[in-house]
């Protein structure tokens, strides 16, 4: 991984890597990655992908509406950081290019 | 030490019901212990005794005035940082969490409250779960009771050192490659981790949902097998959790000879990796009793045993990627107040309240889920995985457990790294959705705990408490001692 590749995946995941710390998280990132050469060892083109070991399959529960208590919402909403009347506050979505 | 400190779980809660002790003196007994050693181990991020006295109060009232007792009533637990009780602060030991309070009960602590157990303080661990040592908690380092000098193993550090140095009679923990099992296999205790499946998840902090799972840590089998009996079970509110019924997991416990129907598969591999000296002697001494007790004991092989390391690193990065990104710090957390746009203001958020380690997980997991990478990497490991556990079933088709070292090294100095390779054998169990328990099997010359490990097919979690019980039994460990901090 180049500097460059740690950025655009550090923009990709919304996280914020100083300028300082680059070296540090390259080395890191570069051991790493000799996980992903050994994964390319062995022959696996018979194999379909493990993405979970359960073997549900949709479970359903009855479609019945259980109210949310008043408090908890009211608890859910205090716990932003910035709020307003019964909404959650962020910064403009949309922005110039 | 006090009589209630060194008590069973299974004892406890029958003197308790009994009213022959009460439940408040039981609390007290374990908040004495836990301002005497506390100082060095650090084993909690937050106690409340008032609380937990209030409730121990409760529990006896209910019993004095002759209603019915529940399971645990009174029983005094510790609960791993990272599960959601009503009302409480639950930090994951991330300064990003420094300020939440849970609004709902975690499932397991809803069916904990229920039968009546009363919990007195949320334990240390890496922050959400993020590494094998507690090292990586963002408020506290915890030490191993048997030496502090050294760590406790992790993510459930906290939890383990509580339990092992007497200051809780048992703890919940939660273990997404090893998390429970290492540091009970380091602190000389009983951990384990049930099949995936088996108990429901709501309420309890991702890491990577295709391993994660609550466990727990006790000073003996049965005790473990107590605390699952209540916890298990079907809940619609975890899309995995197995529809199973509730079971009672300490029944059929006193046959003997349960050896003598069980092969014991012991894997080809172990020999292909560096291990402790004394950990493997240990370990030969223990398969010699079990061969005494009339257990068929078996070779078994499962070559990508090697992939382990890997396939762990590249699945649990990619999924912990996708879990951390509900912190955004819009809805709760922290928020940055240095974000001058809304991106920058999610970077600027994380960026500042998550620790180094998890901040490379991210990085990690966000690179082998990128479009450029996802084949190669990310599909590529979980094709992986089907190989793995094609080769652990067919392992179990000749064993009916799975037996190594609980690890392969001793725990190391603070600061110090533990080789890739020290855990594998328990991760697999993550890796295939296999129940595994960890049991105490002797001590080094240094007086340090060393332990065992039984993995076992997927569901035959009962069985596997009847095996772990078992050698308990024969395994020398003396679970009275205590070590002296």
């Amino acid at each position: 991984m180049l500097k460059e590749e740690l950025e655009i995946t550090a923009f990709l995941a919304r996280l914020e890597v100083k300028e300082e710390e680059k070296e540090r998280y390259l080395k890191d990132l570069n051991k790493m990655f000799e996980f992903i050469e050994v994964l390319q060892e062995p022959d696996i083109s018979q194999l379909k992908p493990t993405t979970h070991v359960t073997s549900l399959r949709n479970v359903w529960r009855d479609d019945i509406v259980k109210p949310c208590p008043k408090e908890t919402i009211e608890q859910m909403l205090n716990a932003a950081p910035q709020k307003e009347e019964t909404f959650y506050k962020v910064k403009k979505v949309i922005e110039a290019q | 030490m006090d009589e209630i400190l060194t008590c069973s779980v299974k004892d406890l809660r029958t003197k308790i019901c009994a009213g022959e002790v009460k439940s408040v003196d039981a609390v007290k007994a374990c908040y004495k212990r836990i301002k005497e050693v506390e100082p060095k181990v650090k084993a909690f991020l937050k106690l409340n005794e008032e609380q937990a006295l209030k409730h121990a109060a409760a529990s006896d009232e209910k019993i004095r005035s002759g209603q019915k007792c529940g399971v645990l009533e009174g029983v005094p637990i510790a609960i791993k940082d990272n599960i959601m009780i009503k009302g409480e602060s639950m930090t994951s030991a991330s300064k990003y969490l420094e300020n939440y309070v849970s609004p709902y009960d975690a499932t397991v602590i809803e069916r904990l409250k229920s039968a009546g157990a009363v919990f007195i303080g949320r334990t240390n661990m890496d922050e959400f779960a993020m590494g094998g040592s507690t090292e990586t908690s963002a408020y506290q380092q915890t030490a191993n009771p048997w030496d502090i000098t050294k760590i406790p193993g992790g993510s459930s550090g906290g939890s383990a050192a509580a339990v092992s140095s007497a200051m809780a009679p048992f703890a919940l923990g939660s273990d997404t490659g090893g998390s429970i099992r290492q540091p009970a296999g380091f602190t000389g205790i009983v951990g384990y981790k049930p099949s995936y499946g088996l108990i429901s998840r709501y309420g309890v902090c991702a890491l990577a949902s295709s391993f994660d799972q609550i466990g727990s840590f006790s000073k003996n089998v049965y005790d473990t097998a107590l605390l699952v009996s209540v916890i298990a079970g079907k809940d619609y509110r975890d899309p995995v959790c197995e529809p199973t019924e509730q079971t009672d997991y300490t029944e059929g416990f006193d046959n003997s000879g349960v050896f003598k129907k069980l092969k014991i598969g012991i894997p080809k591999e172990l020999s292909n990796y560096s291990s402790d000296g004394e950990i493997l002697k240990s370990f030969d001494n223990a398969v010699r009793n079990l061969q005494l007790e009339g257990a068929e004991i078996v070779e078994v092989s499962a070559p990508s045993y090697k992939y382990v390391p890997a396939l762990y690193k590249v699945i649990m990065c990619a999924e912990v990627s996708a879990n951390i990104a509900t912190f955004d710090g819009i809805r709760y957390g922290y928020r940055s107040p240095n974000g001058i746009s809304l991106n920058d203001e999610y970077a600027k958020s994380r960026g500042e309240s998550l620790g180094y380690e998890v901040k490379k997980r991210i990085l990690f997991g966000t690179y082998v889920l990128g479009a450029k990478n996802y084949h190669r990497c990310y599909h590529q490991a979980q094709r992986v995985r089907t190989l793995l556990i094609n080769d652990l079933n067919k392992a179990f088709s000749e064993c009916d457990f799975i037996f190594s070292p609980s690890t392969l090294q001793m725990p190391v100095k603070f600061g110090e790294e533990l080789p890739e390779e020290c855990d594998i054998f328990l991760i697999a169990a993550n890796l295939g959705g296999f129940p595994g328990i960890t049991v105490p099997c002797g001590f080094t010359k240094n007086r340090m705990p060393m332990g065992v490990h039984f993995m076992g097919k997927r569901f035959s979690d009962a069985k596997l408490f009847q095996a772990a019980h078992a050698f308990e039994k024969i395994s020398g460990f003396d679970m009275s001692q205590y070590p002296k901090i």
